[in-house]
């Protein structure tokens, strides 16, 4: 009895110097989790969506997404108006804002320390950087081709072994410290989206200096925050920036946001919070019991927790009692099946490879699909361009996503296959439970109709090499929007962005390309929208893809969490939110 | 037993150069190419080429594999492929929460484990002998990712008894964090090495040497602490240091789980980019520990047993 004594107090004495006690420093910081590791704070590298994340909220762009309003629109922030273009769309003329500082840092030495005005220089360097190839990176698409002589002046470059920054862009030119001037190849209407991008963000050209290689874990920026600890697996603290200019909450909104308490804050200078921390969790769990221990003030439902939160598509009530709330936002993404398009059978070079592709997508479920693996969170696809997007086409109409297998048993019959004899395929996967039962469904499914389906297993790297090599037969994907803009899907089945580029299908159209090349230089406008429809029809006519889902996120919030409005393209939505804390000290002891 | 150190030392060098150029055959010839798994998702070939350049892939191996040496010789590794922050610094980052984490945890599971299966053999056979054995093979039978699941959401989540995840860098806060995964650890880990260290024992004690000590009149206590103990203490220690090494990884799972910014998930992540610097260094310092702590188990078989003379 007495040594069950000594474990009951040794267990107390555990648990006493373990318990869960809230750290008041962090109690005004925003708190958010993401699946993947953060790789860095270095603009250029900033390709991944956390990275990218991380580096919104540390640097500033020349535009940004609005935050309230939808379909997504990019608004003024470095600069202090929209661009004025010239007519034939090759000039933009930007006027960049006056008392931009850079954060304090030990970089600025011929100021002791405090952070610079940024000029239109800065931005000339940065986006330079991105032509830097000692950089590692990946991020000089956004401008390769597109302003006036950068390509070249890259290619010499590399050519050289290495960047000259006093050496001159044509395309880019600085007419004063606060006016940029661009002088684009060829236009280029989506220029102002890729300006929103982390890429694309302003550093001082002092601190790239003075942290050599280091710069990718250090952060000197003009953002709404600034860097207190970057561990790249399991947290990123940032607070709020005490030299940020003055920057206001929208004071205009969609439909409905007013009586959503979303513009209580108009006008009010942000950041609205003291910080962000963002949570790395790999695990649904940790991420799921933080949020509901409060730790966390909003997540995305994990697919394992569907089921104890919601019913049907409604909140259980009990979250409701707690003030946790739940919002729906579809992501601007187009997840597919597709094929190496210069497969012998299921190709471009069989003529009746067409038919064999329609085939296997009526053979598939797509409704079925999607309550098995989006818990019915998903929009089923009829194109590659997903709604909210410039240029989805509500009408469009792809016959084959009518699940029907005697459809596909005609087609297979059309196509000289009859019960599929003879056709088989092998499926690339990356490994995880959910790619595996994917596959296997896919597997299942066309098995149906006769034809037979291999899976094989890779390691991330080891999909994605194959693809690029042209090795993978047959395998599942998804493609997340860099911008609103129909082009940026458009362009995954544009011919000369063939593997290793991103048209990995290898689909390869003549009428396809003369028509995205058309509608690449207009503006938004009627002929744009007619190309882009005609564009749409002839993707779903020919079945490079079999266009699967649009993903759609659940997000439960606590009643704490104010302006909480997902904003899937935005980098820097941290400083938007605020926290009630007394409503936080209220509703976290019901948890 | 000095001789036999040096010796032993001096084995150090083909071993580590042949496990040096095991890992550079397996990540720079044999794995496929890295390059194009590293590229954004607008890639191009001429893209690929100068990545190609820029990591020094395009140098003949031979000039590769040298450089590799280099590094090892001067443990200065290079940069994350990655993250691009120095290596180095990247391990050593990771190694404190590892080790915080793993070895605490290794030597409570190794020390419990030790007693129970003494307290086993001691009482063999008896019903209790019998529940302890299938708690322990009930054990060894569930993954260990339901034992995480179940003690992070009961514990930490219903019962508020510690933290669900996180970790202070401060060597005093940072164990209010370690404690749950430390408990997960010694239950996931005791049932088979109570299992197998009941084995061990049971050898031991039907032993001619524990007869005779019995028959002189020894107590109990006496037998099994005194004499079963230290003879079983070969294999304990075969167990103990040998796992040592590997320690330094931590423990995936439980990293994950509870947000312990260790070498576990860094290796992992390292494996899945193909950061083949990170992976590599990761190998090279495993090499190392393991062969330091199999000269040290050596040692500790000769201060343990007289019997067993190095040289």
């Amino acid at each position: 009895m007495a040594s069950f004594g000594k474990l009951v107090l040794a267990l107390s004495f555990v648990a006493l110097i373990s318990c869960t006690k809230s750290n008041d420093k962090y109690e005004n910081f925003v708190k958010f989790a993401v699946i993947g590791e953060i790789k860095g704070v270095d603009p250029v590298n900033a390709s991944d969506l956390y990275s990218g994340l991380v580096v919104g909220h540390l640097y500033d762009t020349l535009f940004e997404y609005d935050y309230l309003k939808r379909p997504y629109t990019a608004v003024p922030n470095l600069t202090e108006a929209p661009p004025k273009i010239s007519k034939d769309g090759l000039v933009y003329t930007f006027r960049l804002k006056s008392g931009v500082l850079f954060q304090d840092d030990p970089c600025f030495k011929a100021t002791n320390g405090k952070g610079r005005e940024m000029v239109a220089e800065d931005v000339i360097y940065s986006w330079k950087r991105l032509a830097d190839t000692s950089t590692q990176t990946d991020g000089f698409w956004i401008f390769d081709g597109r302003i006036k002589g950068f390509t070249a002046w890259r290619d010499e470059m590399v050519k050289a072994g290495k960047v000259d920054y006093t050496k001159p862009v044509p395309g880019l030119k600085a007419l004063d410290a606060h006016t940029l001037e661009v002088t684009l190849e060829k236009p280029f209407p989506q220029f102002v989206f890729v300006l929103t991008m982390p890429y694309s963000s302003v550093v001082p050209h002092e601190a790239v200096e003075f942290y050599g290689p280091d710069f990718k874990s250090k952060s000197v920026g003009t953002g709404p925050y600034r860097l207190v600890k970057l561990n790249r697996n399991s947290e990123v603290i940032m607070e709020k920036n005490p030299t940020y200019r003055k920057e206001v909450y929208p004071s205009e909104g969609m439909p409905g946001d007013k009586e959503k308490g979303l513009l209580d804050d108009a006008g009010k200078t942000l950041p609205l919070n003291d910080g962000v921390i963002i949570k790395i969790f790999v695990e649904d769990q940790p991420r799921w019991l933080n949020f509901m221990k409060g730790e966390l003030d909003y997540v995305n439902i994990p697919k394992d927790n569907y089921d104890s939160a919601m019913n049907g598509k409604e909140l259980k009530p009990e979250f409701a009692k707690k003030s946790i709330s739940l919002q729906i936002a579809a992501q601007l993404d187009s997840v597919y099946q597709t094929w190496n398009l210069e497969d012998p059978v299921w190709g471009q070079k069989n003529p009746k490879g067409k038919l064999l592709r329609k085939a296997a997508c009526y053979a598939i479920d797509s409704q079925e699909f999607i309550e098995k693996f989006y818990n019915g969170r998903a929009i089923s696809s009829q194109g590659p361009v997903p709604p909210e997007v410039v240029g989805y086409d509500p009408n469009l109409k792809n016959p084959c996503k009518d699940f029907s297998i005697e459809k596909a048993k005609e087609l297979l019959v059309q196509a000289g296959y009859p019960g599929g004899k003879g056709l088989s395929l092998n499926f690339e996967t990356t490994g995880g439970t959910t790619g595996r039962q994917i596959a296997e469904y896919i597997q299942q499914s066309l098995g149906k109709i006769g034809i037979e389906v291999k899976i094989s297993m890779n390691t991330w790297p080891e999909f994605i090499t194959k693809q690029r090599q042209k090795k993978a037969q047959f395998f599942g994907l998804a493609w997340g929007a860099d911008y609103p803009d129909a082009e940026n899907f458009f362009q995954l089945f544009y011919g000369p962005n063939e593997s290793p580029g991103s048209n990995n299908s290898n689909y390869k159209n003549a009428e396809f390309d003369a028509l995205y090349k058309k509608a690449a230089v207009l503006n938004d406008g009627p002929e744009r929208s007619a190309l882009y429809k005609k564009m749409s029809e002839h993707l779903v006519e020919e079945a490079p893809w079999i266009y699967q889902v649009h993903r759609i996120y659940f997000y439960m919030s606590h009643g704490w969490l104010k302006n909480f409005k997902k904003n899937e393209l935005s980098h820097s939505y941290g400083k938007f939110y605020r926290i009630d804390q007394d409503e936080k000290a209220r509703l976290k002891k019901g948890l | 037993m000095l001789a036999y150190i040096v010796r032993r030392l001096l084995y150090v060098i083909p071993i580590t150069l042949g496990v040096t150029l095991l890992t550079f055959v397996l990540f720079n010839v044999v794995a496929q190419d890295p390059v194009l798994s590293k590229l954004g998702k607008h890639a191009t070939q001429a893209e690929a080429d100068i990545l190609r350049k820029e990591l020094g892939l395009d140098r003949p191996l031979p000039e590769q594999y040298l450089f590799y040496l280099k590094q090892c010789v001067t443990f200065d590794f290079g940069r994350s492929w990655s993250t691009q922050q120095k290596i180095t610094e990247m391990i050593a980052g990771g190694m404190g929460p590892s080790l915080s984490l793993a070895i605490p945890a290794f030597g409570a599971s190794i020390f419990f484990a030790t007693v129970i299966a003494l307290l086993l053999a001691f009482v063999r056979n008896i019903k209790f002998d019998r529940t302890v054995i299938i708690l322990c093979l009930a054990g060894t039978s569930i993954s260990s990712l339901s034992f995480i699941i179940f003690f992070q959401s009961v514990l930490a989540y219903k019962l508020d008894m510690f933290p669900i995840s996180g970790f202070d860098a401060s060597w005093v806060d940072r164990w209010r964090y370690l404690i749950l995964p430390m408990i997960i650890w010694v239950v996931i880990a005791i049932g088979g090495e109570t299992l197998w260290l009941r084995t061990v024992m049971l050898e031991e004690v039907f032993q001619d040497y524990v007869r005779t000590a019995r028959a002189k009149g020894l107590s109990e206590n006496a037998v099994m602490f005194k004499h079963v103990l230290k003879n079983a203490m070969i294999p304990i220690i075969t167990l103990t240091v040998l796992e040592i090494p590997f320690l330094y990884t931590g423990s995936l799972l439980l990293e994950r789980f509870f947000g312990i910014p260790g070498l576990g998930d860094l290796t992992v992540q390292a494996l899945n980019s193909y950061d083949f610097p990170v992976i590599k260094a990761v190998t090279f310092i495993g090499t190392l520990l393991y062969i330091g702590f199999s000269l040290l188990s050596d040692i500790l078989y000769a201060l343990v047993d007289p019997r067993v003379r190095l040289g």
